[in-house]
């Protein structure tokens, strides 16, 4: 309740026009389903049960409403639920931990983002799904740097804004992303979402 | 009736006998059946209670035997002296009872039946590890109070006092306020990356949200080893024993990942009839020893409170297998 109020006076200070804010599972489904909005930021707890009411509110909306923009917050991030909301390869989607509210900038890009068709995953998830499969996936024949690439491109970023938070051109962010993408055996693609799509689908086998 | 009337009815009683036959001319002493009608129901009284004192089972009944043939070889004896001795009758009584209260002894001295001795080894069994769980629930909640203290707590402090020098500040140095408000942020995040450090270590997120089966597909997925999860739980598992048996799947697959040098785990569902087994295997280098780790000792002693039972096969040469069987409830 508390973090809504607040999210709608954050967003509409930047411009987006809040067309529904709802309370329960239910409640958003209909609403989803009804205003077709052109992206959903949801709590993944949500009445009437306080489990994970409202991630399953959005995929039931997606479901419907194949690639319909939605970005769930959450006090913690789960790389199953991140497979989950990922798993029909529509884009889209965004999945935060909502301490990432606090930094404005970041997250309204991200709303954006996803408004787009784009992703937004939380920095912990892709750092968990770089960790973990290190040790037995080709992810070891990255360079450091092209490790870091990867990071960013997982979190849903272009080329252009990967450069300017890694401090390289853009020139050189696409040489590593081609790069990774040869090691990883990966076709590239000019749509970011689908790469990340890829990416993620080749870590989750 | 207390017992100062009970003692003046009875006093009463044998004077007013005395008195009649004091009265009534001094014939053969009769008044003394009189006081043995009231000191048999008065000592009859005072042994029942007595025996009644010990505590309940077959001691009780033993102790209650031995009062009524105390009391049957006294009611003999006296009316033997009473009326005067002679051929010495009781003999006859006193060795039926010793015979009775003999064998009652001896069939309560036995040492217990192969029953008996499993229901008391079950009473020391859940007397220990009810002593453990709430050994462990003390510890627990003081770990907890500990890091709510050291961690959310002391930062949320820190977090107050720079929004109030930030306050201060705003008006005579807008920048440094903007630091400060900054260095808040950062703080706020900090708490709470504690508080779901100690949530997470309490109850994890997705057990609440999914139960059991879908809380190890998520602590698989983290793993640095792929794991493999096959089978689910059966849907109506307490959430004490779902917790239990998350901590345990959790520990095993932190052993795989630490210590077995692994490449391949897998966590296994199945159920009978009456329980329910996961099985944690990989193909490791074996050799694990459940007496050394203290993380698998406090998982067994989780898992001892649900009545949960954990065994290790970990040969030398590997592999190593993890399986944990829970009773289930009776329908």
């Amino acid at each position: 309740m508390l973090l809504r109020d607040g999210l709608i006076r954050l967003l509409e200070a930047h411009d987006f026009e809040v067309v529904a804010a709802v309370g329960s599972g239910p409640d958003l489904l209909r609403e989803l389903l009804a205003q077709r909005p052109d992206v959903a930021v949801v709590d993944v707890r949500l009445p009437p049960t306080y489990t994970d009411e409202g991630l399953r509110a959005a995929l039931a909306a997606r479901a419907e409403v194949p690639g319909l923009p939605v970005l769930v917050l959450s006090q913690y991030v789960e790389r199953l639920y991140a497979r989950e909301l990922l798993a029909d390869g529509r884009g889209g989607i965004g999945y935060l931990l909502k301490d990432r509210v606090s930094d404005i900038g970041e997250f309204v890009d991200a709303v954006r983002r996803v408004a787009a068709g784009g992703t937004a995953l939380d920095p912990t998830v892709v750092a968990k799904l770089l960790d973990s499969r290190q040790r037995v996936l080709p992810l070891d024949r990255l360079t450091a740097r092209e490790r870091e690439v990867l990071a960013q491109m997982a979190q849903g970023r272009s080329n252009a804004a990967i450069g300017s938070a890694l401090f390289i051109t853009e020139k050189a962010v696409a040489k590593h992303t081609n790069s990774i993408f040869a090691k990883l055996g990966l076709q590239s693609s000019e749509d970011d979402n689908r790469r990340v799509l890829a990416v993620l689908a080749y870590l989750e086998t | 009736m207390t017992a100062r009337t009970r003692t003046t009815l009875a006093a009463t009683l044998c004077v007013a006998a005395t008195v009649a036959w004091l009265v009534t001319g001094r014939g053969e002493f009769w008044p003394r059946w009189v006081y043995f009608g009231v000191g048999v129901v008065l000592v009859g009284r005072l042994v029942l209670r007595r025996a009644l004192r010990v505590p309940a089972g077959r001691r009780r009944w033993l102790a209650l035997d031995a009062a009524v043939c105390a009391l049957v070889a006294g009611v003999d004896l006296s009316v033997w002296v009473l009326s005067g001795g002679g051929y010495f009758w009781p003999i006859w009584t006193l060795l039926g009872i010793a015979t009775i209260l003999g064998s009652h002894g001896w069939v309560v001295s036995r040492p217990p039946g192969a029953r008996e001795r499993e229901l008391a080894e079950r009473i020391a069994a859940l007397t220990r590890s009810r002593r453990g769980a709430v050994d462990r629930q003390a510890a627990e909640l003081q770990r907890v109070e500990r890091d709510l203290h050291d961690g959310a707590q002391a930062r949320l402090v820190s977090l107050a006092l720079t929004l109030g020098l930030a306050g201060d500040l705003v008006r005579r140095d807008a920048e440094g306020a903007a630091r400060l408000l900054e260095e808040a942020r950062g703080t706020a995040i900090a708490a709470l990356d504690d508080l779901r450090t100690v949530t997470q270590s309490i109850h994890p997120a997705v057990l609440a949200d999914r139960g059991l089966g879908d809380a190890v597909r998520a602590l698989a997925l983290d793993l640095a080893v792929p794991v493999t999860v096959t089978g689910d739980p059966p849907p109506d598992l307490p959430p004490a024993v779902q917790t239990a048996v998350y901590f345990a799947v959790a520990e095993a697959l932190a052993n795989v990942a630490k210590h077995s040098g692994a490449t391949q785990a897998a966590v296994a569902f199945g159920q009978t009839r009456d329980t329910v087994r996961i099985d944690v295997t990989d193909n490791g280098t074996g050799g694990a020893d459940p007496a050394r780790g203290t993380g698998l000792r406090g998982i067994i002693g989780r898992l001892d409170a649900i009545d949960a039972r954990l065994h290790v096969s970990s040969p030398a040469a590997g592999p190593t297998r993890v399986t944990v069987t829970v009773p289930r409830e009776p329908k």
